[in-house]
């Protein structure tokens, strides 16, 4: 049962409840046991976040005009009084308890927010302090971030999520750069630590909240561009090549498609599940440019730059308990989609150094038609499958090879016609046969 | 007290706590600190100002690289600083290891090339920048780079305490840069 369907049973259930059809225990064990996410929370939180953020703004440009002719006293206090007044306003809106509304706590917590930022920029101001402004960025996510916890604010909470990614790229970005920054923050350890920044609200102390579709999204993304960074951290070292990233890389898409969901999460439809969405994309984009000799041979000779690395070995140590529960719960689609980052593995031990990438390209381009096939079977045999997206799989690998074969337009155009012809009807087909089926068996 | 309250009021302190550590830093610097002047190279004359800063780069940038300093990546250092008859102070010697006085500067060094004079390393100041009100910062851009042109004498004002500097004025032509637009945008 989808939450579309927890939502209209905790519609029906006051009415009911009325008129006896369920008893007040009967009802509470139901909401329990499907719970539904509050409507207009989204409404609620833009209300809430486009007011905070007019004021904001307002409160840096007047803090703006007239800066030079104040002592340096005077604009300190022009500094910290909005921060001290925001921060009356959220004691106010904490005080009221279960009375607040969602768009007072939203517009209390983005607007100290924001009078935060301002606050530490206009002091990097007044004393000229030379340009790091990761460092700006951390500090004001850590200040923040209770903000998010305490007023329950989803919008605190997606600029925390961008701001420590933000961080995190830049700090993996200064140590790559080849004038790496003296105190860069070793990002394979903070980057975590951040990232639970955000559990004492999703899913909170009773582990029953969840980010809201829109929210998800930013999570999701905000996980996998920071792994994606520490990935890069972490294949950089000193007097070493860097070659570890690919398959790091594959590892960090592999654990992002495979976090483990509740019964309610699974019967989500995909496109309530980005960490599916993006972490499976990646994971499938960088398989189809592995199935190219000279990134193939890339892949497979990452894998031996990585396995020293105890990054790797923390990733690979997630990504099997992921894939653990995974195959417990049966989400046989996203395991056949995660398998793509054992194939290096097994392929790295049979290469050599002058090997050449075209056996491990060929390879990967039946591991991958073997997974497409897998998600369309997996939907027939009434498991969560992905027919369309294995079928749009096949066709693009067809697409690729077709490229790059030694053939005559016409035949590469009639090829594709024939391709794009089976895609649709394919589809039409796939539609038919959902539409005969009860609804909630497909993912 | 709500555990909310109380997870609030840390929140308060730390906020309150990042901007005023700074502040203390800073104050301190500048009250106690040792007052010197340091020539710095014209910046972009077609470019001075970026947004709302005036770029500030020290002359001295290139310096014989220290004993013992890494071939790759960046290194703390400490310079001491010795003043010439102008007024003005250079880079006297370079260590990798701390060293103390008044005239004693942190920078970062990163490896850069060699050339007659041996190795040389880059070193990073802690200012680069001088921020200005935006109105005046606007009108500035040709202003400045007029004054470049005909002078090329910018020097740098800061106040040094501890290894750490704080940036307090530029000076075009022995003014405040400050004074030198605020005039012209009267």
């Amino acid at each position: 049962m989808s939450l579309h369907h927890h939502r209209w049973l905790a519609e029906q259930l006051p009415a009911w409840e009325q008129e006896g059809i369920v008893t007040a225990d009967g009802a509470r064990r139901l909401r329990e046991q499907y719970a539904a996410e509050p409507r207009g929370g989204l409404a609620q939180m833009i209300v809430g976040a486009v007011g905070a953020l007019l004021i904001g703004t307002g409160l840096i440009a007047l803090l703006a005009s007239n800066w030079d002719d104040f002592p340096r006293w005077v604009r300190l206090l022009l500094a910290l009084g909005p921060l001290a007044a925001t921060q009356g306003v959220s004691w106010w809106v904490l005080g009221k308890g279960e009375a607040a509304k969602r768009w007072q706590q939203e517009a209390a917590a983005l607007v100290q927010t924001l009078a935060v930022g301002a606050a530490m920029a206009i002091v990097s101001q007044i004393y000229n302090l030379p340009g790091t402004w990761a460092d700006l960025v951390f500090w004001w996510c850590v200040v923040s971030v209770p903000l998010a916890w305490v007023l329950r604010s989803q919008a605190v909470a997606i600029a925390y999520l961008i701001g420590v990614t933000v961080w995190t790229v830049a700090e993996s970005a200064d140590r790559s750069s080849w004038s790496a920054a003296v105190d860069v923050a070793d990002v394979r350890l903070w980057f975590p630590l951040l990232l639970a920044g955000v559990l004492p609200l999703w899913p909170g102390p009773e582990l029953r909240d969840r980010p809201a579709p829109g929210s998800r999204l930013v999570v999701a993304a905000s996980t996998l561009v920071g792994l994606l960074a520490v990935a890069a951290y972490a294949s950089d070292r000193p007097r070493e090549p860097d070659e570890a990233f690919f398959w790091l890389a594959m590892l960090s898409a592999a654990a992002v498609l495979l976090f483990p969901l509740d019964r309610n999460g699974i019967a989500e439809t995909l496109a309530r599940k980005p960490q599916v969405l993006l972490g499976g994309l990646a994971l499938v984009i960088m398989a189809l440019v592995a199935t190219y000799e000279y990134p193939a041979r890339e892949l497979v000779e990452s894998v031996g730059f990585a396995l020293p690395l105890g990054w790797c070995w923390l990733l690979l140590v997630v990504v099997s308990g992921f894939a653990v529960i995974a195959c417990w719960q049966g989400r046989y689609a996203v395991l056949a989609v995660a398998a793509l980052v054992v194939f290096p593995l097994l392929a790295a031990p049979l290469s050599s150094d002058t090997s050449s990438g075209w056996p491990v390209a060929i390879a990967y381009s039946l591991v991958l038609l073997a997974t497409a096939i897998v998600l369309i079977v997996l939907e027939f045999l009434g498991r969560q499958g992905a027919a369309r997206i294995g079928a749009a799989l096949i066709t693009l690998l067809v697409i690729l090879r077709m490229a790059d074969a030694d053939m005559s337009l016409f035949v590469k155009g009639l090829a594709f016609i024939v391709i794009g012809l089976c895609f649709l009807g394919f589809n039409i087909f796939i539609s038919r046969r959902r539409l005969a089926l009860p609804a909630g068996t497909l993912e | 007290m709500r555990p909310a309250l109380a997870i609030f009021a840390a929140a308060v302190l730390g906020q309150w706590l990042v901007p005023l550590f700074g502040v203390w830093q800073h104050e301190r610097v500048i009250a106690r600190g040792v007052p010197l002047k340091i020539r710095c190279a014209a910046p972009d004359p077609y470019d001075p100002f970026r947004g709302r800063h005036l770029a500030v780069r020290p002359e001295e940038s290139r310096v014989p690289k220290p004993a013992g300093m890494p071939d790759k990546g960046t290194a703390p250092v400490w310079a001491t600083l010795v003043a010439g008859d102008d007024g003005l102070s250079r880079i006297e010697s370079l260590s990798l290891e701390p060293v103390t006085g008044p005239h004693v500067i942190r920078l970062v060094a990163k490896w850069q090339d060699r050339n007659d004079d041996g190795e040389m390393v880059f070193v990073e100041w802690p200012f680069d920048r001088l921020y200005l009100n935006e109105r005046l910062a606007l009108g500035a851009d040709k202003l400045v780079a007029e004054r470049f042109r005909e002078s090329q004498n910018m020097v740098a004002e800061i106040r040094l305490l501890e290894g750490r500097a704080v940036l307090t004025d530029v000076l075009i032509d022995g003014v405040s840069i400050r004074e030198v637009v605020k005039q012209r945008a009267e």
